[in-house]
């Protein structure tokens, strides 16, 4: 890479470029991190006895997770939750992405894209908050649902995790759409025309040869949600009921209320190792690589 | 005619667009049938109409006695060969091959028989468990041709399906498309702008222009007989003298050439010529030969202005003395070896040619047609060809 540079820029550029470089990922990326992993492995001391005998490494911060019945409850039902949230996001974007990509006119689908993007202008909070206002006990929703006879009395969309997924996929629909938007487009009109030429139906056609070729972009897609939904703060915050809360808001419980960073450490650095074995889990399973996602 | 595919009264327009003018032709089970034309000519619209994927705007597409209206592409009794392939990427060539059959619920066992046969019949036998990326262009293309056969087809369509291939490769494969026809017996329509391709392998051909059949026949008769101008000079090479006619006597019609004075050509099939009315006549250049000074008959004198050696023969680009319009002339290497010092840019030198090769046509203001892509250029008013260049949306 090196070397590439200081044929294109000089060699000062060249270094200056890499020294930036190195020094961007060093102090902002791998020491915060670093210095995360080894609170996570030291127990929760007063200053005062800090560098004391009983400064030490020790796993006990870890253990803490198995240990307690309820945050371990938490923490598989987190990922069980981000694994129906990406799936649901998943259903909801694949119709849209083909409509976009191949049904739609150039200015049916630029309309579309812009009407997806636009409520992305609003802040995450705010837009969580108005599901909250449609989702709620007397809420639009229930009205219309009530007006319209459909059901006899309101419905408690924000107990349990309904609301929670809901507001999850709307946030992070974006995120499913766009790679799975440019992953069909890519694929040559004619390969749908000859599906069906040779008899395929809809169903085939799709599941035979657009799904296949979509498949590096199916993989980003989920890969992205389910981090996103897996690392969510604010949306189980807002629309989760106290029975629904999210592995994320024991780890903020930990750092800012409980004032115990080393467990707070252990807790994110495990949500961490579970999502870089999901991801690892997907590309495994859609038999993509990094360099395929990266595209 | 055991009529396989029938166009009855085919109409199809895009918005105010007219692509195909009304059209009624049927192609007869087992028949090789090409249409031809240049690039926005309709051609590729009549395949979408024949294929599905475009409903005509009036008129019915029968294909094996039934009516097609409301038979989607999936359910249709064709099989099309697409310009680009469209091979299966991510398949392996047996899996290509089998789609159709494995959409069609046949069960596994029985697919590969198909698959195996099919390879053998393009031979291309051993290669089923290879990936369509790892085929040559040659391979590709004939696996296509076996995908598109698995599902035993009636009409076989064919898209263009060798421009992408290099010359030699396009010439072996035309030899084998008319072999795998014969041997299957199958119906193929074959689209194409490239004449050599539509005469060398069907039995009749359509020549298009402007979403309007202009002559449907088999080569021979196309080649020799053309009926209109744009025929004239879109199949073959052909140059194009503005004459009147003077009388006909069956065949043989006496001409006014104007500053050429009288020359002499055979009417074209079935055309009406009036005494006294402005035609065009139309010599390919293969039949004119120079004339010695003892010679009779009608005589273009002409002065030669650039010589192509074509290795099995000349070309010559001359312009006659008289009118100052382009003439060109093909000799074969024989009368250039005798003529070889007369043949220089800057010498004179006359052409005969036998009226029994030269078509006289009414003057259709026949279209202006560009050497080299083939495109129509312009035609003058009363004649159907529109202002060239346009494309017709052919999806």
């Amino acid at each position: 890479m090196f070397r590439q540079l200081s044929e294109r820029f000089g060699r000062p550029v060249a270094m200056a470029i890499l020294t930036l470089l190195g020094m961007w990922l060093m102090v902002m990326v791998t020491l915060p991190q670093l210095q995360m992993i080894d609170y996570s492995f030291r127990p929760n001391l007063l200053p005062a006895q800090l560098g004391g005998p009983e400064d030490v490494w020790t796993l006990s911060n870890y253990v803490t997770l198995f240990n307690n019945e309820i945050h371990r409850a938490i923490f598989f039902k987190t990922l069980w939750s981000s694994v129906l949230v990406t799936l649901l996001t998943l259903v909801v974007s694949y119709p849209l992405a083909y409509y976009l990509a191949k049904v739609a006119t150039p200015r049916q689908a630029a309309l579309c894209i812009l009407l997806l993007i636009i409520p992305f202008w609003i802040n995450e909070i705010l837009r969580t908050y108005s599901w909250f206002i449609i989702l709620a006990f007397r809420g639009p929703l229930n009205e219309i649902l009530l007006a319209l006879g459909l059901i006899d009395r309101p419905i408690r969309f924000l107990s349990g995790d309904g609301g929670v997924m809901v507001g999850m996929v709307y946030a992070y629909i974006l995120f499913m759409v766009f790679p799975l938007y440019n992953a069909i487009e890519s694929l040559d009109d004619n390969q749908i025309r000859a599906a069906r030429d040779l008899g395929a139906g809809n169903v085939r056609t799709h599941w035979r040869i657009v799904i296949p070729h979509a498949k590096p972009g199916i993989a980003t897609g989920c890969i992205m949600t389910f981090m996103l939904a897996a690392g969510s703060y604010a949306v189980p915050a807002l629309l989760g009921s106290p029975g629904s809360r999210w592995f994320t808001q024991i780890i903020y419980n930990w750092f800012f209320e409980g004032g115990n960073w080393n467990q707070g450490a252990a807790y994110a650095f495990l949500l961490l190792v579970l999502c870089i074995g999901f991801m690892s889990l997907v590309m495994k399973f859609f038999k993509v690589g990094l360099g395929d996602i990266a595209k | 005619m055991d009529s396989n595919v029938k166009l009855d009264e085919v109409v199809m327009r895009f918005g105010d667009f007219t692509a195909i003018e009304r059209t009624s032709l049927e192609i007869a089970s087992g028949e090789f049938f090409s249409f031809l034309g240049p690039s926005g000519c309709g051609k590729t619209t009549i395949l979408n109409m024949i294929s599905g994927f475009l409903r005509p705007s009036e008129g019915q597409v029968w294909i094996g006695g039934e009516p097609m209206a409301g038979v989607p592409v999936n359910r249709r009794p064709t099989a099309m060969i697409f310009q680009n392939l469209a091979l299966f990427p991510l398949m392996t060539v047996f899996e290509n091959i089998e789609f159709g059959l494995e959409v069609r619920g046949v069960d596994k066992r029985k697919r590969r028989e198909v698959s195996e046969r099919l390879l053998a019949l393009v031979a291309l036998e051993g290669s089923g468990s290879k990936l369509v990326t790892e085929l040559s262009g040659g391979q590709k293309q004939r696996i296509a041709i076996a995908r598109a056969l698995a599902v035993e087809p009636r009409v076989l369509l064919l898209d263009e399906p060798l421009s992408a291939l290099d010359l030699k490769l396009r010439q072996h494969m035309r030899a084998e498309l008319k072999a795998i026809q014969r041997k299957t017996g199958i119906t193929f329509i074959y689209i194409t702008h490239d004449q050599g391709e539509a005469l060398t392998m069907s039995d009749r051909v359509a020549v298009m222009s402007a979403g309007r059949i202009q002559q449907v026949a088999d080569p021979m008769t196309l080649y020799r007989s053309p009926r209109t101008g744009f025929v004239a000079s879109f199949v073959g090479e052909n140059n194009r003298l503005e004459v009147k006619v003077i009388d006909r006597e069956g065949e043989r019609v006496r001409l006014d050439g104007g500053a050429l004075g009288s020359l002499m050509g055979r009417a074209g099939d079935d055309v009406v010529l009036a005494n006294g009315q402005a035609a065009a006549l139309y010599i390919r250049p293969e039949h004119l030969r120079p004339l010695g000074d003892g010679d009779s008959g009608p005589r273009l004198e002409t002065t030669i202005e650039a010589v192509h050696f074509e290795g099995a023969w000349l070309m010559l680009e001359t312009r006659l003395e008289a009118s100052g319009e382009k003439l060109r002339v093909q000799l074969g290497s024989e009368l250039a070896k005798r003529a070889a010092q007369a043949l220089e840019p800057g010498r004179q030198i006359d052409f005969g040619f036998d009226p029994e090769e030269a078509v006289v046509l009414p003057d259709d203001g026949s279209p202006m047609v560009d050497e080299a892509t083939g495109e129509v250029l312009e035609v003058a008013p009363g004649g159907n060809a529109k202002v060239g260049g346009e494309h017709v949306p052919s999806a």
